[in-house]
């Protein structure tokens, strides 16, 4: 198959998390969209790796992957942590270190 | 020999540490323990000094001058400050004058500081001084001789501000240090223009080439010295500070004050007697401040009331006597009457502290009299000084001062003109003097004397500052609940006896025609190869109506104080009613307080203040800080409104950035 | 035993480090024995070092071989003295900051050791971006230390201390771009590119060059001292300090600008410094008039010490610029002599407000001297020494500063010596008004404890033993001194002669 299909999947997927980042304010929301930016970039590593025939981009990817992962972990964790503390679950509202 | 000179200075130093660190325990044994330790430690130094003045005598002549080098003290880059003494017969005097007068004012000072809760702290001052003196006097070269030139400042502040709760006695201390540090000053840049061309601190290694220094240079060097001179003599302009420094306690006044260090300055010429012989510019300078201070201080001691300054205005005009001595040749005859004038003020200012403490601390003499009766042994002891200060024969006095005026009248020239001078200072000084001694010894006993005549001691109920009312602060800081007079204590007694002695028959070394002569030849070795000293010789006829002169005047001036203060009471008022000008003047002390504040102290406080108020605030902290920081903080301003806090913005602005770099790649291709 | 200047480099910071992970009471110890230990180390350096051998005990490491930066540490004699008395004065203010007790004790150590680790790294390298590097480390322990431990209301001391950082930070950006420049003009003729002083000296650099790059260098050691009119910083700066910091701060940090001087600007820009001579002096003259007339004014304690010290720094700067080897020897010598008094005073400033109910006004002190005796006669002898009184060290400093002046121009040296007199009348009045006079109304006097005897008397001994023999500092430093004036066109140094 031709490696335009996989990209053009790559790259909606890419627009819809970027869309979503740049228009929800809810940090849970966007936190997911960052998902989506991720995974689609993945896609395109993959579908590069399997095009050039080696395992380089799989490995990107994975290693992607872990780093998303921890990323959630740290993220949920600071969501969790807001609710508790009763802030706002609003990206717009956490403004406290703006110049 | 070495060994006895450095021991001269040792044993001073460490009296003064010994009481200075042991005083907890020195006190605990006996409370008059520090003074003796005082005491014992200055009267070996002067058994020291005689040792040297013996070794000394046994050295041929042309070998009288030992150079003794401790250490490198300051050796770089063609400086060359040894730690170093100078022993020769000049400075041995000086030594033996020092501690001879201290030992027996440290011997007074163990019974009049007694009741003074800061006993140890006075006794270690006091050693300190004389180490310090110790140091000015046997310097070897000029940074030795500008150190012990400071730590006799020092010490003298220190004892001035000895009472240091007493605002008007730190203020006179922070106001003699002061004005003795210009002289400091000014002894460091005369040093400077010397060795420019000497290349040498040494004090032998500058004279030996003396006449090779270039004129300019020699006498701007000179009138330099002669201003740090000026300061530690008390010269006009720089007399200032010796008035308020009778703040300190009495024997402080009578050493420091009168005997010893206020008359460094005549040491200093006498010692730069080579560099002056060839700058007859600069000694000239000196010779007319002399006769300046002489005549204002006179006319000064001719009104001040406070016992104490009269006899500071006396010692101030004294050893302008010196000062005109020494700068005009008369090397000999001034540090004679150096001598003798370190006795005969010495006592004075010990039997005023015996009046003093009469007084129980009153020192004005308009509350003083008739004290002849209720302290015999005091009163002697003031007629003794009376007689000395006045010149009468044949006490000291007498010799010493017709023989500077003698040598004077022989140089001819402008020196009449300090020849005749000095005769009418003398004039006034005999006047002054028994002025003093009349009013606080004569007419109807005031009530403390009367009381002492009934055998009771005065004691103040509340005790004040005899210098502003003030009431004291009586924790500390103040002269003791206690007073003592000679007449009731041993060692004030043999103290002042000794120095009455000294002063009497003092003249006796120093008789003309040839009878003893005996200073004349002692110092010779260290005058050698002057052009005055050894070319100067007043003829016998001269001498002897110099002293013929002399006496008539000093008996002339008895006479006028007898007439005003004793016979016609009310003579007095009326000279004062008729030149109430004049009076004024001297009241005021010719307003040199007054022209220095004016001239200097305030300018000087006025641009602390706009700098402190103004220009700090303005330039410094406005424009320089204010501009530096303004520009940074405007320029971060402006970045910082980029961080606006929207988490959303930040990401637009990076899609947009992405966008914008990769249409330009794709542009490219 | 060889003596490894990156350890005594380390020792400190590692002290601080170490107390930092041990934290509570345990900190101070550590943070103690690490400047201690720098202290002893220092004292071997100094048993071992040979007056007239050139630079010793070198580390010599490529660092950073692509811009030819060297890991360059030695002790000559122009930084020997220096370096004892930083690990002298921050061993006595650490043990006299373990006496207090501080919130978070292992963070303020361990700032207190990076300070200390900076400070000799700023003196010891021999390499110009190290001594950049550490030059400008050395502001940001101060910047906690303040911003953290001050005494001041928390909005006065962060605008201070904002102020003090940005103003500083201006200065040393001007030398970071000034020795970037240095090497790379030095590379031009094909050299490889080096930072090292040894590649430097003897430089090819146009006049031009010298003179915009000299003053770069000028600015940020003027400031760091701070000097007339570069001050700007400082009243604030001292204000917002806990005491031993200011102390560290006034006794160490201003003789690294005046050590700049000599070791850097006079030998890599001799023609500079030369066409600069004039403006130096003058500047040198305004601090110390203008220091001396504002520590006359001033009431607070503190300022009195910070405007005192802003003249003595006044007369280092005349030293230097004398381009005379007496002036640069006395400068040296007084640089050693400031801070060893300057740091003791601070500190019976801080006993006497201690005193006064906590208030380092001087019209709230007053009749201390009773009752403590001891420190009476301690606050005397180091006022004493700050008044340059003949017969100490810092006498014999300003003798040979004046007399290098009076060389190069007489006026000047007329003129500067206005400002000995001012000196006795401001060191007088602070100890008068503190510890003389009527008892001021809030004042409880008591004697110095044992371990404030132990900050102070060992300093005070050092200041006796230094003015009893000031040449021991000056045989050591004369070497390096005619050296680094060695590189000046000899029409100067004739001059001087």
């Amino acid at each position: 198959m031709d490696i335009g299909w996989y990209l053009a999947v790559s790259a909606i997927v890419f627009a819809i998390g970027a869309g979503g980042v740049l228009t929800r304010r809810n940090p849970l929301v966007t936190l997911l969209c960052l998902e989506l930016m991720l995974n689609a970039a993945n896609l395109a590593l993959i579908a590069f790796s399997r095009m050039h025939g080696n395992g380089d981009g799989q490995v990107f990817a994975i290693i992607v992957m872990v780093v998303a992962a921890c990323e959630v972990t740290v993220g949920l964790g600071v969501i969790v942590a807001m609710h508790r503390r009763r802030l706002p679950i609003d990206v717009d509202e956490l403004r406290e270190l703006h110049g | 020999m070495q060994t006895l000179a450095w021991l001269v200075l040792i044993l001073p130093l460490a009296g003064s540490l010994v009481s200075a660190l042991g005083f907890r325990a020195l006190v605990r044994v006996s409370p008059r323990l520090p003074g003796v330790v005082g005491t014992v430690a200055i009267a070996g130094a002067f058994a020291c000094s005689i040792g040297l003045l013996v070794k000394l005598q046994d050295l041929p002549a042309d070998g009288r001058q030992v150079v003794f080098s401790a250490w490198d003290y300051v050796v770089t880059g063609g400086v060359d400050a040894r730690l170093s003494i100078l022993v020769d017969p000049l400075s041995v005097f000086m030594a033996l004058v020092v501690t001879g007068v201290s030992m027996l004012i440290h011997l007074y000072s163990t019974t009049y500081l007694l009741s003074d809760r800061g006993y140890a702290r006075f006794f270690s001052y006091l050693n300190f001084f004389v180490f310090s003196m110790l140091v000015l006097v046997l310097a070897g070269n000029f940074v030795i001789l500008v150190a012990g030139w400071a730590f006799v400042g020092a010490a003298s502040y220190l004892l001035i501000s000895f009472w240091y709760r007493r605002t008007t006695a730190t203020s006179a201390g922070i106001k003699a240090f002061v004005i003795n540090v210009v002289g400091d000053v000014g002894i460091v840049l005369g040093t400077y223009f010397i060795f420019r061309h000497s290349h040498t601190l040494d004090f032998l290694g500058t004279f030996s080439q003396a006449d090779k220094l270039p004129q300019g240079s020699l006498t701007a060097g000179l009138i330099l010295l002669l201003v740090g001179a000026f300061a530690k003599s008390a010269q006009i302009p720089l007399h200032t500070w010796l008035p308020d420094a009778m703040e300190g306690p009495t024997p402080v006044s009578a050493l420091i004050h009168a005997a010893t260090m206020v008359t460094a300055g005549v040491y200093l010429i006498a010692r730069m007697w080579p560099l002056f012989e060839q700058a007859p510019g600069a000694a000239d300078v000196g010779s007319a401040i002399g006769l300046v201070t002489l005549l204002v201080a006179g006319t000064i001691g001719l009104v001040v009331t406070d016992l104490k300054r009269v006899i500071a205005y006396s010692t101030m005009s004294q050893i302008g006597y010196m000062i005109m001595a020494v700068s005009s040749g008369v090397y000999v005859g001034g540090l004679f009457h150096l001598m003798t004038h370190a006795f005969f003020k010495a006592l004075l200012f010990m039997a005023a502290g015996s009046i003093i403490g009469a007084m129980a601390g009153e020192q004005s003499l308009d509350r003083m009299g008739g004290f002849r009766r209720a302290m015999p042994f005091t009163f002697l002891c003031f007629v003794v000084g009376g007689l000395c200060l006045a010149g009468i024969p044949p006490f000291s006095g007498f010799f010493s001062k017709d023989e500077i005026l003698s040598f004077l009248g022989d140089r001819g020239g402008w020196y009449w003109a300090l020849y005749a001078g000095g005769y009418v200072g003398a004039l006034l000084t005999a006047v002054y003097t028994w002025r003093m001694i009349f009013r606080a010894f004569f007419g109807e006993p005031v009530p403390e004397a009367a009381e002492l005549e009934r055998g009771h001691l005065h004691h103040a109920e509340v005790h004040v500052n005899p210098a502003n009312g003030e009431v004291e602060d009586t924790d500390v800081g103040f002269p003791g609940p206690d007073h003592h007079i000679a007449e009731r204590s041993l060692p004030m007694k043999v103290a002042m006896g000794l120095l009455a002695i000294a002063a009497t028959v003092g003249g006796v070394l120093q008789i003309p025609f040839g009878a003893t002569d005996a200073v004349d030849r002692f110092l010779a070795p260290t005058f050698a190869g002057s052009r005055m000293f050894e070319g100067v010789h007043p003829s016998d006829g001269l001498t002897l109506a110099g002293m013929v002169l002399g006496a008539a005047i000093g008996l002339l001036g008895i006479a006028i104080a007898y007439h005003v203060w004793v016979r016609r009471p009310g003579t007095s008022a009326a000279i004062q009613a008729r030149f109430a000008g004049l009076h004024r003047l001297f009241v005021n002390k010719w307003y040199f307080d007054e022209a220095i504040d004016a001239l200097l102290v305030r300018p000087a406080a006025w641009l602390g203040r706009f700098f402190a108020q103004t220009f700090e605030r303005l330039v410094v902290d406005g424009t320089l800080v204010g501009g530096t920081t303004g520009v940074i903080s405007a320029a971060s301003a402006t970045v910082r409104r980029l961080q606006s806090g929207f988490v959303r913005a930040y990401a637009a602005l990076l899609l947009v950035g992405l966008v914008a770099v990769s249409l330009y790649f794709l542009l490219q291709t | 035993m060889t003596v490894h200047l990156s350890i005594l480099l380390a020792l400190p910071a590692a002290g601080g480090a170490l107390g930092a992970l041990a934290g509570g009471r345990a900190a101070r110890w550590w943070g103690l024995a690490g400047s201690l230990l720098a202290l002893a180390y220092a004292i071997v350096a100094l048993v071992r070092f040979h007056a007239g051998d050139g630079q010793q005990f070198m580390t010599d490491d490529m660092w950073i071989s692509a811009i030819g930066v060297h890991w360059k540490l030695a002790i000559d004699g122009l930084n020997l003295g220096l370096v004892v008395l930083s690990t002298g004065i921050f061993s006595a203010c650490t043990l006299w900051a373990t006496s207090h007790d501080w919130d978070n004790p292992g963070l303020f150590y361990f700032w207190l050791g990076l300070a200390h680790s900076s400070v000799l790294g700023a003196l010891l390298a021999q390499d110009l971006l190290v001594f950049v590097i550490f030059f400008d480390l050395m502001l940001v322990p101060f910047l906690f230390l303040a911003g953290i431990w001050s005494p001041t209301p928390r909005a006065d001391r962060i605008r201070a201390i904002l102020k003090l950082f940005v103003y500083t930070l201006v200065g040393s950006l001007l030398m970071l771009a000034a020795a970037i420049a240095t090497a790379v003009l030095n590379a031009r003729g094909g050299n490889a590119i080096s930072f090292a002083f040894s590649d430097l000296s003897g430089t090819a650099l146009s006049k031009g060059s010298q003179e915009w790059i000299f003053l770069f260098f000028a600015a940020a050691f003027l400031i760091k001292m701070p000097a007339f009119p570069f001050h700007g910083w400082m009243p604030d700066g001292y204000v917002n300090m806990p005491m031993p910091v200011v102390a560290v701060f006034s006794a160490v940090l201003s003789k690294v600008a005046a050590y700049g001087f000599l070791q850097i600007a006079l030998p890599l820009f001799p023609q500079g410094s030369q066409h600069f001579q004039m403006l130096l002096l003058l500047i040198g003259l305004a601090s110390i008039l203008y220091g001396s007339a504002m520590a006359f004014t001033t009431t607070n304690t503190r300022l009195v010490l910070g405007y005192s010290s802003m003249a003595q720094l006044g007369f280092i700067v005349l030293g230097i610029f004398s381009l005379d080897a007496r002036g640069a020897q006395g400068a040296l010598l007084q640089a050693f002599n400031h801070g060893l008094v300057v740091a003791p005073a601070f500190f019976l400033v801080a006993l006497a407000a201690a005193r006064s109910g906590g208030s380092e006004d001087l019209r709230d002190m007053g009749g201390i001297a009773f009752r403590a005796p001891l420190m009476a006669t301690v606050f005397l002898i180091v006022a004493l020494a700050n008044l340059a009184m003949p017969g100490t060290s810092n006498f014999a400093g300003e003798f040979l500063i004046l007399l290098g002046v009076f060389k190069a121009k007489i006026a000047i040296a007329l003129i500067a010596s206005v400002g000995v007199v001012l000196a006795s009348a401001y060191s007088l009045r602070l100890l008068i008004r503190a510890m003389h006079n009527r008892v001021g109304p809030k004042v409880a006097s008591h004697e110095i404890s044992l371990r404030d005897g132990l900050v102070a008397v060992p300093l005070v001994l050092a200041i006796v033993a230094i003015a009893l023999y000031p040449q021991f500092a000056l045989h050591r430093s004369e070497p390096a001194v005619d050296g680094s004036l060695s590189t000046l066109p000899v029409a100067v140094a004739e001059a001087g002669r």
